[in-house]
């Protein structure tokens, strides 16, 4: 069998490994700077007010489209969510009917639920 | 017989030569088969152990998992998941799944989820997570499962969460609190120390800018901790295209890691005054919608799981949380691994949950 230290797949492996590491130390080290804070957070921050000039311009020529704009989107999403809880609710009203009808010890998908008796192994025995 | 069996040529045995030759050409054949194969096809079904939703309001979600077992253990449990991330990290696969694990060894087990929060929720504050989100599971899951006293298992932020919630409500009914990788001296996450630094990240404008604070960006202070990692990975994905196990785990955790969930904006500008600029919770001043969060006050007993290589929590950020905490009950255990590998992956099958299940099961009866 070849020398793990002399296979050249091994070599290589292990090379991107430590440029991996090497790569990311000396970059971690550069970010601890306040330099690097500075010069990060100045970028984020023009992006951060672009993005809302954007938001702001595109519901303004969705309007003019006379496309929905995205607060009647949200209430619609919400109207929908709405919907959805609801709907939530009764399944769950449902299945407790049905859980309730199957008997007191059924669970909320009314198949009977596990008795809640389970004891821990003891000590060196075996996993139940 | 080869004539140059038992050569050493520079440690290399030249024997080996021809049928390394063969091994690597079999697999350039391999993965330009499967290279194709990886871009034509869907990655693994994720989160996929039966459950039932049990509620939903907003950003939340409450789920029951169906038992796996014919009895279970009295007390339930319900898990709290990170804030930025989806739930499913502790359920990949089938073998693979910390949720089957706990159903297979005799748990009852909730979780609360999180989706990403609609623009319109970008008001929800940290207290909506404490005083609201999880004291409505913990009712949820009492109503459910019948019983009064209940587990909770925070993972990373949702350690936090859990932490801020026990401290108030430390009369009950949480019975026994686990964390994993829980931050509580934020001064020692560095690198997010200097990214958030009070004199250059103005928090306000960000949040009264955008809203809720883009998943992009989540994900992109998480890649920054180790910026050579995402480029190295993908030449390691290419190097063993070939092997079917290892590019299942890769996209697993690649899907996981990159499906970074947006953060209301309101609790991010919490997160960063109170807790990154401010370091309340490790210096006893914290308080949630007027309620003091003091961890001395949690006496439940606890378990803390920690990971030697955690690059997003450092150990010298999650340490403090045994010694601060005030239940005489509670244990450290530091585990191989990073951040991720520690609670899902190969090292959390072999060590993580055997040790969880041995320590939770005596105290869930």
């Amino acid at each position: 069998m070849a020398d793990k230290g002399n296979d050249p797949v091994a070599i290589w492996q292990n090379m991107i490994g430590e440029m991996e590491k090497g790569f990311n130390a000396f970059a971690n080290k550069a970010m601890e700077s306040p330099q690097f804070s500075k010069a990060m957070n100045q970028a984020g921050g023009v992006t951060a007010g672009a993005q809302k000039q954007l938001g702001d311009f595109m519901e303004k020529y969705l309007l003019t489209m006379n496309l929905p704009s995205r607060a009647q989107m949200v209430s619609m999403a919400e109207r929908l969510q709405s919907i959805e809880g609801q709907l939530n609710e009764i399944k769950a009203l449902l299945h407790q009917v049905h859980g309730n009808a199957a008997g007191p010890e059924s669970g909320h998908t009314g198949a009977p639920k596990p008795p809640r008796t389970k004891r821990p192994p003891s000590p060196g025995g075996e996993q139940k | 017989m080869n004539a140059a069996a038992g050569l050493d040529f520079a440690g290399l045995d030249l024997a080996d030569i021809p049928d390394r030759i063969q091994t690597e050409v079999q697999r350039a054949i391999q993965r330009s088969i499967k290279g194709v194969e990886y871009f034509s096809s869907s990655g693994p079904s994720l989160g996929s152990t039966p459950k039932d939703i049990l509620h939903v309001r907003g950003t939340m979600n409450l789920y029951h998992y169906r038992p796996m077992s014919d009895e279970i253990y009295r007390v339930p449990i319900l898990i709290v998941m990170a804030t930025t991330n989806r739930g499913y990290i502790l359920d990949l696969v089938p073998g693979q799944s910390f949720i089957e694990f706990l159903l297979k060894r005799g748990y009852d087990v909730y979780m609360l989820d999180w989706s990403a929060p609609k623009p319109e929720e970008k008001r929800l504050a940290m207290e909506d997570y404490v005083l609201d989100f999880i004291p409505d599971c913990v009712r949820r899951v009492q109503a459910d499962s019948g019983e009064t006293e209940i587990t909770v298992i925070g993972y990373c932020f949702g350690g936090v969460l859990s932490l801020l919630y026990g401290s108030i409500f430390n009369d009950g009914p949480m019975k026994n609190l686990i964390c994993f990788t829980t931050p509580i001296d934020f001064r020692e996450m560095k690198l997010f120390q200097n990214f958030s630094d009070r004199r250059y990240f103005d928090v306000d404008h960000l949040v009264d800018s955008v809203g809720n604070v883009p998943p992009e960006m989540i994900l992109s202070s998480f890649e920054m901790l180790r910026p050579a990692s995402r480029a190295a990975g993908q030449v390691q994905l290419w190097e063993n295209i070939w092997n079917d196990e290892f590019v299942k785990s890769y996209r697993m955790f690649d899907r996981w890691a990159t499906d970074t969930l947006p953060l209301a904006g309101e609790y991010f500008r919490a997160i960063t005054k109170d807790l990154m600029w401010d370091n309340k919770l490790y210096n006893d001043a914290m308080s949630v919608g007027g309620r003091k969060a003091d961890i001395s006050r949690i006496k439940v007993p606890i378990l803390h799981a920690v990971a030697e290589h955690d690059h997003i929590v450092p150990y010298d950020a999650a340490k403090p949380l045994i010694q601060k905490i005030g239940s005489s009950d509670k244990e450290e255990v530091m585990l191989k691994g990073g951040h991720v590998s520690l609670v899902a992956g190969a090292n959390a099958i072999k060590r993580l949950w055997p040790k969880l299940d041995s320590w939770l099961g005596g105290r869930s009866i």
